[in-house]
């Protein structure tokens, strides 16, 4: 492998590595506004000129590969840095100043490189700039907004859907200072991925129309999590200010969703600001719910879910949504009042592709970990009940009790015919975030964080492990749903009595052989194949 | 001054049109003689007469068709350019409407140099009579077995296609022609990769200029030694096609050995117009720099012009008298170069037209005294760093008139009052 010098820091690359990933090997970054490094190489901002010891002229780092041994590569020369000062003149120069009210304004890569590379006046003092008509607010597509004005011509976004989405909407349209981008009309910018191209673009000039105006970005707290609109587990920054999330953003990981994500999963955090939460604890009095103390409404899930009867015992239903932790513990409540009845409930959604360089990952669960539920031990035993049973037929009938440990298991937890059949139990105990019409017709309601709430991992379509940490906490008296369930535990088995996401993903992988050998700790993040799917039965 | 001229002998001459009336003036005889030829032969004899490309960057001819892959299983592709948009250019139109075979025998002759099979001859949009004066040749070649599946016999296959532009000056620009040959916006690629190894759909691929390929059929009709003893040097050789227009007394095309003087041209066209002074003039097009009356001896070849800090470019040889405002003259090549930028690169996209905005501005009258240091500033960045060699064009013809009519600015900026009468510049820049 040839080896190249950077600034005076040498490193070994593969040959055609362009210089651009090459310097980001020994820690040096080359100003660029159109490379992206999935997208292909039309090396036209101009802003990664350097200078190649041996080359009469500047190059553009981002189209110059790595080809022979011992290249020199200056990136902060007089020369280059006076063509950095020079492209930042020439792109400001027609920019409008209207970052105050611009959503990128925080995270732009013009205003970052002004900083950087860029001068604090003007030489372009008599001239009106240059300014595109009407086209201040174009909708190109239901999720995205251009301000022509804004765009810098980088063309990632046409790039973008030539080679990714492979749909090819957005075209480049006019030449020189008058050149724009657009969509032909009829043919708007709608495929599944579309708001990537807000995410690729280094300036304002795309915009969410999700996000347009909903918060300052330097407000938000970011965070990194997974996304749960499907089993494809895509990584995110959740973004939120003082718990209110704002958007969710593709997080890079090469093995999942790689820079990308859906507007589906952009748009699955808006329920919890849309939809009602039960965010009090409350167990029903006089046919009543109504408020009540957590040991109270703990205890009464306690005797609620232990009563045996020659007429059944307690069922449980999960969801897609609990952490494999969480199903653990519920696996454990299970075992503990004797009961085969470990359901789980997954909405089976649209086929979502994701594609990375492996070719992409397709998600069909409708939600992000059905596979880490079963494998924790969520799973009928031996003539258990099943989730079609209980949801459809008349399994409830034949319960003392049932546990249901996500209001929000999917759609039907909001059917009034579902909710009618849970309830010819004797005894319906119900945990989760949404207030849905299950929720409302529950003995005891245990009100639960949402995603962004807790601590957790997921199991994925391909069977990768991926950790997420909590963004913010719960509101009111809503609390991780790990924690609940490890208070009711407790009240079996003293060693309950104070556990977290981390403590319970190690007892589970020292018991589950799908996850043995690994630790909290330790799972990367990237996340992590299960090394072996085998025996998952002995979980239950 | 013993010279005779080849490229244009048969102008003037319509029965060559015809394959049946090229051969009698003597045509197809070299590509006969070619094909009897290796064609690592047929590169070398053209390496060793030193042609150096005709379109204005002036790279060995020979040297680039031998940067093809030899074999590999893609087909590869002579794309002709014949695209000459080049303002003042206009030698290439001559040669296509006055001597179409002549230009068809330098395509198969280069196609059997590097083994392709096809040669694009993409032809500017607006010589439709070159265009179908050029059709009418292929399809007689082809009744006359000069192009098909076996040319002249030899077993060879060579097929001719004439593909119009759409009016822009990118795509003269050879990756810009690609792309648009390909059916995509016309707009410059990055290279490396060159067109010799990853051109036209994606196959290595020989771009020429007409004139280029015309000189072909002549090298190897009359050998290398022949064409090296024309011209200046080793490095500068054969018969040129100079087009000279503005303020002489004969504009036109004249052929003459690469390396006459700016003098001896100026004589071959009669003189300035009406005898008056000689204010500036251009040696190759709208992208070189403009020279002044202290350089009519320079001879006009690659290098010469080279050190001379212009270049010969395409050899469209402007001419402008003492009458002449050469900000005016200068503001019009700028707005050219800003309505013919193609937008992609940042300096070339932004530059052009802030330089035009520059120079409207001390045109109209409108000018103020800090304006010459900021264009001096400005333009120095349009060229070296953009995408392709249109910033640097678009550079040239500025760079000259601040070194060489810094005074006549400055008159500009200080005397001119506005509002003064505009030229219609026909409307260039108001894209909108």
């Amino acid at each position: 492998m040839p080896t190249v010098t950077i600034d005076g820091r040498s490193v070994e690359v593969a040959a055609g590595t362009n210089l651009v990933e090459a310097a980001l090997e020994v820690g040096v970054q080359i100003p660029h506004y159109c490379y992206h490094p999935r997208l292909s190489v039309v090396g036209q901002c101009r802003m990664c000129m350097v200078e190649v010891e041996g080359m009469p002229k500047l190059q553009a780092a981002c189209s110059t590969p790595v080809t022979k041994d011992g290249m020199v590569v200056r990136t902060s020369s007089p020369q280059a840095v006076e063509a950095q000062r020079a492209i930042m003149e020439f792109l400001l120069i027609n920019h409008p100043l209207d970052c105050p009210i611009c959503d990128q304004a925080g995270e732009c890569g013009l205003q970052d490189y002004s900083f950087k590379h860029g001068q604090a006046f003007s030489r372009f003092r008599f001239e009106e700039k240059r300014v595109y008509p009407e086209k201040e607010r174009i909708p190109l597509g239901p999720n995205v907004m251009l301000n022509m004005n804004r765009c810098i011509q980088c063309t990632r976004c046409v790039r973008f859907t030539q080679e990714i989405s492979k749909t090819g909407e957005i075209g480049f349209f006019n030449r020189g200072a008058h050149a724009e981008i657009g969509t032909v009309e009829g043919r708007p910018l709608d495929n599944p991925l579309s708001t990537c191209v807000v995410d690729i673009c280094p300036v304002g000039a795309l915009t969410s129309t999700r996000f347009r105006f909903a918060e300052r970005v330097w407000y938000l707290d970011k965070k990194p999590s997974i996304c749960t609109g499907c089993d494809v587990g895509c990584n995110i920054t959740l973004e939120h200010r003082r718990g209110s999330i704002k958007r969710y953003k593709p997080r890079f990981n090469p093995h999942v969703n790689d820079y990308w994500m859906c507007d589906f999963g952009r748009s699955t955090h808006e329920r919890y600001r849309d939809d009602p939460r039960v965010t009090s604890p409350a167990v029903r009095r006089n046919g009543q719910l109504v408020p009540a103390s957590w040991k109270e409404t703990i205890d009464a899930v306690f005797q609620g879910i232990r009563v045996k009867r020659a007429d059944g015992v307690t069922a449980f239903l999960g969801s897609g949504f609990l952490t494999t932790e969480e199903a653990y513990l519920v696996a454990r409540l299970a075992r503990l009042v004797e009961s085969p009845h470990r359901a789980i409930w997954v909405d089976s959604g649209p086929a979502r592709a994701i594609p990375n360089l492996r070719g992409g990952i397709v998600g069909r669960d409708a939600a992000p970990n059905r596979r880490g539920v079963e494998l924790a031990g969520l799973v009928p035993g031996e003539s258990g009940l099943d989730a079609q049973t209980l949801l459809l037929e008349d399994g409830a009938e034949r319960c003392a009790a049932i546990f249901v440990v996500d209001s929000d298991f999917g759609r039907a937890a909001r059917d009034p015919k579902v909710v009618e059949r849970l309830r010819k139990a004797r005894f319906l105990a119900v945990m989760g975030w949404a207030d849905t019409p299950l929720a409302r017709a529950a003995d005891v309601v245990l009100p639960a964080a949402t995603h962004a709430e807790r601590d957790g991992t997921f199991v994925n379509v391909q069977s990768r492990l991926q950790r997420f940490v909590r963004a913010c906490p719960a509101p009111s008296q809503a609390r991780p749903g790990l924690e609940i369930l490890a208070e009711l535990l407790s009240r079996f088995e003293a060693k309950w009595a104070s556990v977290s996401a981390a403590t319970v993903f190690d007892l589970l992988a020292e018991e589950v052989d799908a996850f043995s050998g690994l630790r909290w700790a330790q799972i990367p993040a990237e996340g992590q194949t299960l090394p072996s799917l085998s025996g998952t039965e002995g979980a239950a | 001054m013993a010279f005779e001229p080849v490229l244009t002998r048969n102008l003037g001459r319509p029965e060559v049109r015809t394959v049946r009336g090229y051969r009698a003036s003597g045509g197809y005889q070299a590509l006969g003689r070619a094909l009897a030829m290796q064609p690592d032969e047929l590169i070398d004899l053209v390496k060793k007469s030193g042609l150096r490309g005709r379109g204005g960057a002036g790279f060995p001819c020979g040297l680039k068709w031998s940067f093809v892959p030899k074999g590999g299983d893609k087909p590869k592709y002579i794309v002709c350019n014949a695209d000459e948009s080049e303002p003042g250019t206009f030698k290439d139109r001559l040669l296509m409407e006055h001597d179409p075979h002549q230009l068809i025998e330098g395509c198969v002759l280069a196609g059997y140099a590097v083994g392709a099979n096809t040669t694009y001859i993409y032809i500017r949009g607006e010589y439709t009579a070159a265009a179908r004066i050029l059709e009418e040749a292929i399809r007689d070649a082809y009744g006359e077995g000069v192009l098909g599946a076996s040319v002249l016999g030899s077993g060879f296959r060579h097929d001719v296609y004439v593909h119009r532009g759409a009016g822009a000056y990118i795509c003269g620009e050879e990756t810009g022609m690609l792309e648009s040959l390909e059916g995509k916006r016309g707009q410059p690629r990055v290279k490396p990769p060159f067109p010799a190894v990853i051109g036209a759909f994606g196959c290595p691929t020989v771009i020429n200029n007409v004139e280029t390929l015309c000189c072909v059929v002549h090298i190897v009709e009359r050998g290398a030694d022949w064409f090296k003893s024309i011209g200046t040097d080793e490095r500068n050789t054969g018969p040129k096609l100079y087009a000279v227009s503005g303020h002489v007394e004969r504009p036109g095309t004249y052929e003459l050995p690469i390396g006459v003087t700016f003098q001896q041209l100026l004589d071959a066209c009669g003189g300035m117009y009406k005898g008056r002074a000689l204010k500036a003039w251009i040696p190759g097009g709208a992208s070189a720099s403009m020279l002044t009356a202290a350089d009519v001896d320079i001879r006009l070849d690659f290098d010469t012009l080279a050190k001379a800090g212009s270049m010969l470019g395409s050899a469209a040889v402007i001419v402008m008298d003492e009458t002449t405002c050469v900000v005016r003259a200068t503001l019009r090549l700028a707005s050219f170069f800003a309505h013919e930028s193609c937008g992609q690169c940042t300096p070339c996209r932004e530059g052009t037209e802030w330089m035009r905005l520059i120079l409207e501005r001390i045109e109209s009258g409108r000018g103020s005294e800090g304006d010459l240091d900021l264009l001096a500033r400005v333009v120095p960045n349009v060229g070296g760093i953009s995408l392709c060699a249109l910033g640097d064009a678009a550079q040239g013809p500025v760079k000259s008139l601040i070194q060489k009519f810094g005074d006549e600015i400055r008159d500009n900026i200080r005397n001119r009052r506005y509002p003064l009468p505009r030229v219609p510049f026909f409307a260039l820049g108001a894209v909108a």
